[in-house]
């Protein structure tokens, strides 16, 4: 018969918590399989069996903590280190660290005993907080006073599972893993090299949507169904025609800001393998319906993946529409090399309050829109946003600017 | 209940009334808990009358005795000193019955009430005590066992015995031992191979294993022994004890392998400490127990068994006085309902020793096992000026820190003051403290103080005496 017992696993343990048997009474365990996963205070270990056999008794059950030199459990065994039969059964008893009311106190030593003064460990005794869960600010590992408070406050998590819900630590799980390739690669790299490369400031605001909403209600009433995105991205070709250094490039190394003269508008669009940006090209010479109708098109072969290598080029300027997903506001990430980027969040409807000091329900719509602090400044960007919430708040507008 | 008998309440009844016992129920007098001290024989325990005041009384006059060459030196006309021993024990029954009158007025003016007799657990709340015929029986919301323990000798050593001698023993003998051989590896040991070198005996020592000290400090105490002709042996397994009627031979094995027979007049061992538990009656309600039979007890001294709690040498750990008054109190405390702990990190390890020792924290074997960036620092008393004044120049201060944070993670010393001393290296081990924060604050000159100082200046290698070759190889550069 084999005697399996705690025995010191290092770093001067004195006592062990059970978490997990890998084997049950009857199991036939081979020398070094691991056998029983036993939980100190500083780590999690795996006892493995000193021989040959079959598992006779597991004496300590999970959860238990017990004294190193405990036995855990018994194997009979095909030969190995045979040692004299087991004690009587009532000697066998663990030699438990306390009985079960009682909080037991890890046997401290010099060398796993947290720094603190006598005080800071009354606090903590005081607050009914194990000091040795708290985590010390000071770079030297010693626990002040104001780490012991910010602990009360909850602005500190546990250190470790605290002893008393520790019993719950199931066996490490195996993280899934997500092959890092394809779009994915890409967009981080691209991403990567936007936010290094460009001085990014994002500037939020609102548009009144309620004439659009009521505009397109109208329409729809009359057979003809134009979506938000179609409205916004014409009225974003005639506000960039104002303000031209959004439709823009930068030229770092000719010294040169290039103003683009085609309207190619990027629209951000979520498919399963991540971020895609098909462009609608030309937008400014599109009449409000093409554009519905071929952000349509492409946002269908986005989902199914079909969409040409023409239809990701060479956009100007890019519009992130991720209203119908939901969202109040964003710090979004301009596709690089353009000099700046929307997103649009969802439209609610909310008390507004009008003219006449009359509250009336209307739709509100947030905008994010990031823009390259090189080209462009703070002002620049809110005359800007002011156009084109000018022109969405006032569909009726946007007519005037027909060709 | 049976007609007649009488129970009485009580709040917390304290069964011993050794120094964790008295301590405890002092505390709770304090906190304003009826208490009731139960003890057998005297209070004060062990430690007052046979233990750590009586076995100082011994070294301190063995020391008083090695500085006659001194002051014969300076002119004081001392002749060579004579020990008359009847005198001695005179003196030291006047020192412990004093002090155990100071208990006695201490409880009285704490108006707790002192029983003598015998106590015995009937129920996890009820206790009974026995003296002569009498037996009253008490019920309690809380109480202490503070039994301590008793010193055994070893089961290799001959029964009858009238030279083999356990602590309290040596301390009536009316002789000065020809040849003291000292059997063991306590503090006491080394303490009495000291005393009574001094008195005149010839002292061999076998020590019985490693001691826990610092490589230094060990080293230091024994070259100082060595130079006062007490023999250490190192044992590495005992063949034989007999005693005859002129004296005792001890056959053994020494850690070189080597046979070796050893006679003297006399022999002392301090045994080893059992709990006092036996006639508790505990195990019938179960309160848990090691298997050598100590009390199993938390953080705040509380048993398995909620209403009881232990103290001192009945529970695990070092049979220290030290312990057992911080562990008193720390029941009473929480007992009393307030939130405290002991905890025994940094307990000191002293021993009276001529020259003394004092020793807390990591030792530097401890940092080098556990592989630790760590710095020495060591000062020798020789190149203290006050040591000088004095005659102390034996023994030497050693400082371990960590090489990253700085924090000082061990002090260890042996030399005369380290016993003083040693609260302050384990307040600086209790405060965590920093190489800076004892080379900021002043040290008094001349003093013993100032060789902290200049260990831990040490640790870079500027200790202004010592000598530049004596500095440390491992000076790395200090930062702040």
């Amino acid at each position: 018969m084999l005697e399996v017992k705690l025995h010191d696993i290092g770093e001067g343990m004195t006592e062990g918590e059970i978490v997990h048997y890998h084997v049950k009474e009857g199991d036939t365990v081979k020398t070094d399989q691991p056998l029983v996963e036993v939980q100190t205070d500083k780590m999690v270990a795996e006892l493995p069996s000193p021989g040959t056999g079959t598992i006779k008794e597991i004496i300590v059950p999970v959860g238990e903590t017990v004294q190193v030199g405990t036995t855990l459990l018994y194997i009979e065994g095909e030969g190995a280190n045979q040692t004299s039969e087991p004690e009587p059964k009532e000697n066998r008893k663990p030699a438990k660290a306390n009985n079960q009311p009682m909080q037991p106190k890890r046997m401290q030593t010099t060398l796993n005993r947290v720094l603190a003064t006598p005080y800071t460990r009354k606090i903590a005794r005081d607050n009914g907080i194990d000091i040795e869960e708290v985590q010390p600010s000071d770079p030297s590992g010693r626990v002040t006073e104001e780490d012991v408070y910010q602990f009360i406050n909850g602005n500190q998590t546990p250190k470790a599972e605290p002893a008393t819900e520790s019993k719950s630590i199931a066996k490490p799980t195996q993280p899934d893993e997500i092959p890092f390739r394809g779009i994915r690669k890409k967009i981080a790299q691209k991403m990567t090299k936007s936010i290094n490369t460009i001085p990014h400031v994002t500037h939020f605001d609102e548009i009144n949507m309620t004439r659009l909403v009521e505009l397109r209600e109208e329409l729809k009433a009359s057979g003809v169904s134009v979506s938000v995105p179609a409205y916004l991205v014409k009225a974003l070709t005639i506000a960039l025609k104002d303000f031209p250094v959004f439709n823009a490039e930068l030229d770092e190394e000719n010294e040169k800001i290039i103003l683009k003269k085609d309207y190619h508008i990027g629209m951000a669009s979520d498919t399963e393998d991540g971020l895609i940006v098909p462009v609608v090209h030309h937008a400014d010479q599109k009449s409000i319906q093409q554009i519905h109708s071929e952000i349509k098109e492409l946002t269908h072969k986005a989902k199914e993946g079909k969409l040409e290598h023409a239809d990701l080029q060479n956009s100007t300027f890019t519009v992130s529409n991720v209203g119908p997903l939901g969202s109040t506001g964003a710090t979004p990430i301009i596709n690089y090399p353009e000099t700046a980027l929307i997103a649009f969040h969802k439209t609610k409807k909310v008390p507004i309050v009008t003219d006449d000091n009359e509250i009336v329900i209307g739709h509100m719509m947030n905008l994010s829109m990031s823009f390259d602090h090189r080209v462009a400044d703070g002002a620049t960007a809110v005359a800007f946003t002011n156009r084109l919430a000018g022109l969405i708040e006032h569909p009726n507008k946007l007519m005037l600017e027909m060709i | 209940m049976v007609v007649g008998e009488i129970t009485e309440e009580r709040d917390l009844i304290v069964v011993g009334g050794g120094p964790g016992g008295y301590t405890a129920a002092i505390r709770a007098a304090q906190l304003g808990l009826q208490v009731t001290l139960v003890e057998e024989t005297d209070l004060g325990g062990i430690c007052l009358n046979r233990g750590c005041i009586p076995s100082k009384v011994w070294t301190h006059t063995g020391k008083k005795i090695s500085e006659v060459p001194q002051m014969q030196e300076m002119g004081i006309g001392v002749n060579e000193p004579e020990l008359d021993l009847d005198k001695l024990l005179t003196y030291k029954n006047k020192i412990t019955e004093q002090l155990q009158k100071g208990v006695q007025s201490l409880c009285q003016g704490n108006k707790i009430e002192v029983l003598k007799g015998k106590a015995t657990f009937t129920a996890e709340d009820r206790i009974g005590v026995e003296y002569g015929h009498q037996f009253d029986t008490y019920i309690f919301k809380h109480a202490i066992i503070a039994t301590g323990s008793t010193a055994a000798l070893p089961k290799e050593f001959p029964k009858a015995r009238q030279r083999i001698l356990l602590s309290h023993e040596l301390f009536d003998l009316t002789e000065i031992p020809n040849h003291l051989l000292i059997y063991g590896n306590d503090y006491i040991a080394f303490e009495m191979a000291s005393a009574y070198q001094s008195f005149g005996s010839k002292v061999t020592l076998i020590q019985t294993g490693e001691l826990s000290l610092d490589q230094s400090i060990e080293k230091e105490l024994k070259r100082t022994f060595k130079k006062k002709k007490i023999k250490i042996i190192q044992q590495d397994s005992l063949q034989s004890i007999e005693e005859t009627d002129e004296g005792v031979t001890v056959k053994l094995t020494d850690h070189k392998g080597k046979e070796q027979t050893i006679e003297g007049s006399h022999l002392y061992t301090s045994g080893h400490q059992q709990p006092n538990v036996q006639s508790l009656g505990i195990n019938r309600f179960g309160v848990d127990q090691t298997e050598d039979g100590h009390i199993i007890v938390d953080h705040t001294m509380k048993s398995s068994v909620p209403t009881i709690y232990a103290i001192g040498d009945v529970t695990e750990g070092p049979s220290l006085a030290v312990k057992a008054i911080k562990q008193g109190k720390v029941a009473a405390e929480a007992i009393a309902g307030e939130n405290v702990e002991a905890d025994l990190t940094f307990l000191p390890t002293i021993m009276h020793t001529n020259p003394p020792v004092a020793s807390v924290g990591l030792t530097e074997q401890e940092a080098e096992e556990n592989n630790l960036d760590y710095l020495v620092g060591q000062f020798n008393l020789n190149a203290n000026g006050y040591a000088k004044v004095t005659g102390k120049t034996d023994g030497n201060i050693k400082v371990i820190s960590d090489a990253k944070t700085e924090i000082i993670l061990g002090i260890h010393m042996i030399g005369e003051g380290a016993i003083e001393l040693s609260s302050t290296f384990v307040q600086l081990l209790e405060m965590a403290a920093k190489v800076e924060d004892i080379r900021f604050p002043l040290f008094a000159h001349p003093s013993t103080n100032e060789s902290l100082l200049e260990a831990v200046e040490a640790l870079s290698g500027q200790a202004i005496h010592n000598p530049p070759k004596k500095q440390p190889d491992k000076i790395k550069e200090r930062s702040f």
